[in-house]
């Protein structure tokens, strides 16, 4: 019992000092973000940071803010507390609640990228799979049609849609191509960060596998930071290098995704794992 | 003075000049103004009810009531004709309102109204091109929220753009769009020319002439002033070409300027001639001078 204790603290120990070293060269930071819906809380006092190549998973019941989370710090909805830093490419600090609209939603097309649950709300779907990805691409200037479309069947490759569905509209895709589309659509221009809300979380099993893979794979050959919210456990394990348990808004646990899912120390997260355990 | 003349006066005394009255004249001139300032940009205005249906250019005409003077020279052509339906009602309108002079030659206009078509002659400094819109957004089938297309304008984010071209190269094997086609005003709002020809897309680029857009139903004016950079917009590898039917007028024999296709016998044959009626009467006068 000593024993497991007295690992357990130098874990935490290591994790610490860890964290501290890594934060020189942060990729994102997240201090202390609130938002209210009215009396309604979405999150309250959440912080977090995320280095170059890490993916963070989050966690927590249906209602427990992590839409919220996740669409405060990609700078979709505006704060009422806290801060949000990019450090951009130029190794400029950016703070998402002071920079203009025009020069976010540069950032939020060529550094970030957003993946949705519905890829109905990703995807424009009278558009060509073709011009579905190259459109982040004419976006930052692309005007070469023939080096668009060569871009363009790569990515199909990649994500694994035939390229012979390059002109096909993705309302003939299925569940899980168009997710993919989606996926192939965002990383096009190389963010060097993706987030993502539930993106497995419509389909079934069998599909949400192999697009998980899929996922892993580019987010590691391409080193991409994601930001990944799910309340499905399997996932984060999965995907996840640290991750964060939410609840009620707050984030009540916090650490590296097996450290938390093996051993959770808050009661919710406990209760979290083991309801997963148990199915 | 004649039977005629004083009818006429009557006339001027039931309406005001040019039909508008002087506030809602103001209010479009403001609108104008700011237009020529901003080129490309769609600037808001109240459009009024005219005393003919939408589709019909009431945009265009409350901008023509707005900018007519009692010496100018009126001429309305549509789809470059002076005398399809259209065309004579706004005329005979003008007449009647503004007891202005008309002409169809286009050179002795000093302000021409139109639908979806520029002129085949050059035109000149100090004349003034209104074109009738019918859809003022060059985005609105792309992205249909009227909100986000106005951030897309302000941001210049004009990806979804040439997404449109894309998909049109992706389909056709070239870029089908020949009406309508998407111009970069001034090197920064991407403006729709109204449905004209992409034919006429060059001579909208550096124009001696105002050009002033007006669209009714939808409430925009929009504005290119003189000598104004218009650019349509294209790929590297597949630039802007204007186009136009490979064929000779076989009124005047023209073979550079836009042609209509018409059907000349029951049995389908088809043939070939000027869309603008006058260029094609000047130029079946030079070439009688010629010969002779
Ligand atoms: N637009 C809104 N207006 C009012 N309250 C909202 C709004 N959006 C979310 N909320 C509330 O904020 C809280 C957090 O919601 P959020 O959507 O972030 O949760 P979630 O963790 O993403 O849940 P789920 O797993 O079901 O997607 C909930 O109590 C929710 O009712
Ligand atoms: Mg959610
Ligand atoms: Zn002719």
């Amino acid at each position: 019992m000593f024993r497991h204790r007295l690992l357990q603290r130098t874990n935490q120990i290591k994790f610490k000092k860890r964290r501290l070293i890594m934060k020189q060269n942060f990729l994102f930071q997240a201090s202390n973000i609130s938002k209210y819906y009215g009396q309604n809380v979405g999150c309250k006092n959440v912080s977090l940071d995320i280095n170059p190549g890490e993916v963070l998973g989050i966690v927590g019941e249906s209602g427990s803010g992590k839409s919220t989370l996740l669409n405060c710090i990609y700078g979709n909805l505006e704060v009422d507390e806290g801060d949000i830093f990019l450090n951009d490419k130029s190794k400029t600090i950016l703070n998402f609640t002071k920079i203009s609209e025009p020069k976010l939603r540069l950032i939020q097309r060529s550094d970030l990228a957003f993946v949705h649950q519905n890829p109905r709300d990703g995807l424009r779907m009278n558009i060509s799979a073709g011009g579905n990805i190259g459109e982040r691409l004419m976006a930052i200037g692309h005007r070469n049609y023939g080096e668009i479309r060569q871009i363009a069947a790569n990515w199909l490759e990649k994500v694994e849609i035939d390229v012979s569905r390059i002109d096909d509209k993705p309302s003939t895709f299925s569940g899980g191509m168009q997710q993919r589309l989606q996926i192939a659509r965002n990383l096009v221009t190389r963010p060097r960060l993706i987030f993502m809300d539930e993106p497995t979380g419509g389909l079934d099993v069998s599909v949400q596998a192999k697009i998980l893979d899929l996922l892993r794979n580019l987010v590691r050959e391409l080193g991409i930071a994601a930001v990944i919210v799910t309340h499905d456990l399997a996932v984060v394990r999965l995907l996840a290098d640290r991750i964060i348990v939410m609840q009620n808004g707050n984030v009540i646990e916090a650490g590296l995704c097996d450290q938390v899912l093996d051993d959770p120390q808050h009661k919710y997260s406990q209760l979290l794992v083991s309801s997963v355990l148990q199915v | 003075m004649n039977e005629m003349s004083k009818n006429e006066n009557l006339d001027i005394q039931i309406y005001n000049f040019a039909y508008l009255d002087e506030n809602t004249k103001r209010m479009i001139r403001r609108a104008l103004l700011k237009a020529l300032c901003i080129p490309g940009y769609q600037v808001p205005f109240s459009s009024r009810e005219m005393p003919m249906p939408y589709g019909w250019g009431t945009g265009g005409i409350q901008v023509t009531s707005a900018c007519l003077i009692p010496k100018d020279i009126l001429k309305v052509i549509d789809q470059g004709a002076d005398d399809t339906t259209n065309a004579v009602s706004i005329r005979k309108f003008f007449q009647k309102t503004a007891n202005v002079a008309v002409t169809e030659k286009t050179s002795d206009a000093s302000l021409i109204q139109t639908r979806h078509r520029i002129p085949e002659t050059k035109l000149k400094e100090k004349q003034i091109l209104v074109y009738q819109v019918p859809i003022p957004e060059p985005l609105r089938f792309l992205e249909p929220r009227e909100t986000e297309t106005r951030k897309m304008h302000a941001l210049s984010e004009y990806g979804l753009m040439y997404v449109k071209l894309y998909e049109d190269i992706a389909k056709h094997g070239h870029i089908e769009t020949a009406y309508a086609y998407p111009v970069k005003t001034n090197g920064n709002y991407v403006t729709d020319p109204s449905p004209i020809p992409k034919f006429d897309n060059p001579k909208m680029n550096n124009s001696p002439a105002i050009q002033l857009f007006g669209a009714g139903r939808e409430q925009r004016i929009y504005a290119i002033p003189p000598y104004t950079n218009v650019k349509s917009l294209d790929f590297e590898d597949y630039p802007f070409e204007a186009m136009k039917a490979n064929f000779k007028c076989s009124i005047c024999g023209s073979s550079d300027s836009y042609l209509d296709e018409i059907i000349v016998s029951d049995d389908g044959k088809r043939s070939y001639i000027c869309s603008d009626t006058d260029y094609c009467k000047e130029q079946t006068k030079l070439n009688s001078k010629k010969e002779d």
